[in-house]
Formats: structure tokens, C-alpha cells, sequence
């Protein structure tokens, strides 16, 4: 039987799991929406190809670009995808702060510090990576 | 092919993986990254995108129902994965310092030993009880399990706690050095030497590959390597099918998970081997 932590951390990580995929679905389908009305087309080949050859690719690398996109009208559907995948990558740290938060109320103060620790290393790698 | 019917073939196949990974306690990249590039004509820069999403989809799935049923450790997941993201850190700063052949060669002779006590321990089902580590005392890495198979709780204490800890800072290392996930090294080194039940071993393995991936996803992330369009297949195929690995795993004795694992041993040590021999890279 899982103790009071242990089920809030699993209700977050299952939570932000699925928050995350309803955000790539809609965007893949806004994509698609937006294909069918004379937009670009959802072309897996045509992508891998543009990798490949160094051609600039269909994607978001940052924060402050992801943010542009979403403030569109109607917003990208890329950027709406893109904002379900970055939501899936932080979604371990909020794991993070569920199980600091559940050891601050059991007053476990090792595995306090443990947490704050991990949440702090994962925070500086992505601030390191997506802040430009 | 359409469009529409390729992405249902990637999310059908991410299923699977997210259904080993959980059983496994691996992020599935193991055999997503082989899948995407063969079968589906993904580029490799694209298919190692899809595969941190595909840990992390795995972890949330597979560790929030691991975390219900009991059989994942929180303490424990933490107290190593502070370890591996120690290691990880400096495994990354020491790229073009350490000869990366060497290191593959010494883990590829350390994971050609662990196949072999794999082997040996292929038919014990739950670890003898042993004397409790004053570490694992102080650190509470201990617990129990309800095991469906043996209709009795199963109560675990992790031992020889040093020695799991180095494995998984050298773990670490390794995945920070050689940009390879350390899933299966954590279930080693839980199994081995902290001798704890090998579907406790997997199941706090799915919870930890979470945090180490995300923190090197953002290195993906930068670089452009995550596309929305392979990723939300490969999310959404794996979240289900890790979920649903999470139910299957209950009803699996400890043996045959091991007996699981030992492939995914030998295939790590003979590939470690032969890219530390410059055969294969």
C-alpha cells in the first residue's frame, strides 16, 4: 500500500504525464487542421530529410522562441505540441518538488535536502539549455 | 502510408517498449532507437530525441504505478539517483580528458561479469534476508512489497549501500561521458549489490531514469533533436503501454523478470565490449 508521499508524487508524475500528451495531441492536431486548410503538411519523411542535410528544421530550441509561437493568432500548432513536450521533460522535477514537499511534511530533513538538491541540479541544466 | 496510419504504427511500437521499460525498469531507447531508424526512416538525431522522451513517458507511466502498488522505493530512488546525477555531472565535464575506449572496455568487462551472476541468480526468487547496512538503516531504504504471485508481503533492506552507491555514480559517469542511459546499470547495481527484489530493482529504476534523463533533456531540447511531430507518438504509445507494464509486472514472478533482463545484460556487455575494441561504434 503506497504511504502519503509515494501517492502524491505517482498523481503528479501520472498527471503531468497525461497533461503533456493531450498537449501534443492537440497540437498535432491542430497541425493537421491546419494541412488540411492549405497549411504545411505533416510530412515525417520531409523532416528526417531536412536533418539530415543540415537544413534548418520544423522545431523549438528555446524558451523565449516556444513563447513567440504560442502568442500567435491562432497560435502554431508546433508551439502547442512543443509546449506538451517541454511540460513531459519537467514533469520528473515536479515529481521532485511533490516528494520535497510530502518529506517536509513527514519532517524527513535528509531526504529534504536530497530533493532540493536534484530539483537544483535539474533546474541549472535547464536554464543552462533553453534560456536563449 | 498515411500520415495518420505511420504515426499509429510509431505509437504502437513505443507501446511495446513503454511495456518492456516498465517491466524492465529501462527507458525503452534500447530498442526505440533501432525501431525508429530501421523501420521508420527516422534520422538518428531525431530517433535519440524520441528516445529521452520515451524514458521520461516511461518513468511517469511505469513510476506512477509502481509507486501505488508499493514495488518502487521513493528514498531509494532518490538516494542513488543523487549519485548517477553526481556522477553524471562530472562524466560530462571529463569528455575529451578520459579515453572513452578505455571506460567502454572496463564497463563492458564489468557488465560481461554482471550476465554471469545474473545467470547464477537466475532462480532465486527473493533474496535471503542479510544483515541490515547501518547506511541503509539511516537512510530508511528498506520496505515491502505485496507479491501476488507468492501471496505474502515481501519485506526488502538494501545492503552493501556503499558499494551500490559508487555503481551508480560510476553509472553516472558513464552516461554523462558516453551520452548512453544508465537504466540498466541502476537495476544491476540495485540487484547485485544492495541484493533487494529484482521487481523492486526495476520498478525504482523506472522512477530514477526519469530524473537523470530530464537532466540531460535539455541538451536535446537546445539542439532541435526533439520533433513535436515523432515525439507526441512516441509519448503517448509509451505512456500506455508503461502504464499498462505496470499491471503485467504484478503478476510476474521475480525470476522471469530477471530471466527478461539477461538479454538486455549481454547484448550492453558485448556492444560495450566492441565499441571499447574500436570494432563497432
Amino acid at each position: 500500500m503506497a504511504l502519503r508521499t509515494e501517492r502524491l508524487v505517482a498523481r503528479l508524475l501520472f498527471f503531468g504525464g497525461v497533461a503533456s500528451v493531450a498537449l501534443m495531441l492537440a497540437g498535432l492536431i491542430a497541425l493537421e487542421v491546419h494541412a488540411a486548410a492549405g497549411g504545411h503538411a505533416v510530412e515525417l519523411p520531409r523532416v528526417a530529410e531536412n536533418r539530415q542535410a543540415g537544413r534548418s528544421v520544423d522545431v523549438f530550441v528555446s524558451m523565449p522562441a516556444l513563447v513567440r509561437g504560442l502568442r500567435q493568432r491562432p497560435p502554431d500548432p508546433v508551439a502547442i505540441a512543443t509546449t506538451g513536450v517541454v511540460v513531459l521533460l519537467l514533469t520528473p522535477v515536479a515529481g521532485l518538488l511533490a516528494a520535497l514537499v510530502g518529506f517536509a511534511r513527514e519532517r524527513d530533513g535528509a531526504y529534504v535536502v536530497i530533493s532540493a538538491l536534484l530539483i537544483a541540479a535539474l533546474l541549472f541544466g535547464f536554464a543552462l539549455r533553453l534560456g536563449g | 502510408m498515411t500520415d495518420l496510419l505511420f504515426l499509429c504504427w510509431m505509437a504502437a511500437a513505443a507501446a511495446g517498449a513503454g511495456v518492456l521499460g516498465a517491466i524492465l525498469g529501462l527507458g525503452g531507447g534500447i530498442l526505440l532507437v533501432p525501431i525508429l531508424t530501421m523501420f521508420f526512416g527516422v534520422s538518428l538525431p531525431y530517433a535519440m530525441g524520441a528516445s529521452i522522451i520515451s524514458v521520461i513517458a516511461t518513468s511517469c507511466g511505469a513510476a506512477a504505478g509502481h509507486l501505488r502498488s508499493g514495488l518502487a522505493n521513493i528514498r531509494l530512488g532518490l538516494f542513488l539517483a543523487a549519485d548517477t546525477v553526481a556522477g553524471a555531472l562530472i562524466g560530462a565535464s571529463l569528455v575529451g580528458v578520459v579515453p572513452e575506449r578505455v571506460l567502454e572496455l572496463l564497463f563492458g568487462l564489468a557488465l560481461a561479469y554482471s550476465a554471469f551472476t545474473t545467470v547464477r541468480q537466475l532462480h532465486v526468487e527473493v533474496p535471503a534476508p542479510a544483515v541490515a547496512d547501518p547506511l541503509a538503516l539511516r537512510f530508511a531504504l528498506s520496505g515491502s512489497y505485496y507479491d501476488q504471485l507468492l501471496a505474502r508481503d515481501v519485506e526488502y533492506c538494501a545492503t552493501r549501500v556503499r558499494r551500490g552507491a559508487v555503481a551508480m555514480f560510476a553509472a553516472g559517469v558513464l552516461s554523462g561521458l558516453l551520452g548512453i542511459g544508465s537504466g540498466a546499470f541502476k537495476v544491476l547495481a540495485m540487484d547485485h549489490f544492495m541484493r533487494l527484489p529484482m521487481k523492486v530493482s526495476t520498478a525504482t529504476s523506472n522512477f530514477m531514469i526519469g530524473i537523470t534523463a530530464a537532466a540531460s533533456a535539455g541538451v536535446y531540447f537546445g539542439r532541435g533533436d526533439i520533433h513535436p511531430i515523432i515525439a507526441t507518438p512516441v509519448a503517448v504509445g509509451v505512456l500506455l503501454g508503461s502504464y499498462g507494464g505496470t499491471r503485467l509486472i504484478v503478476s510476474l514472478r521475480n525470476t522471469t523478470v530477471r530471466k527478461l533482463f539477461l538479454p538486455v545484460v549481454l547484448y550492453l556487455a558485448l556492444s560495450m565490449l566492441l565499441r571499447g575494441l574500436g570494432v563497432w561504434h
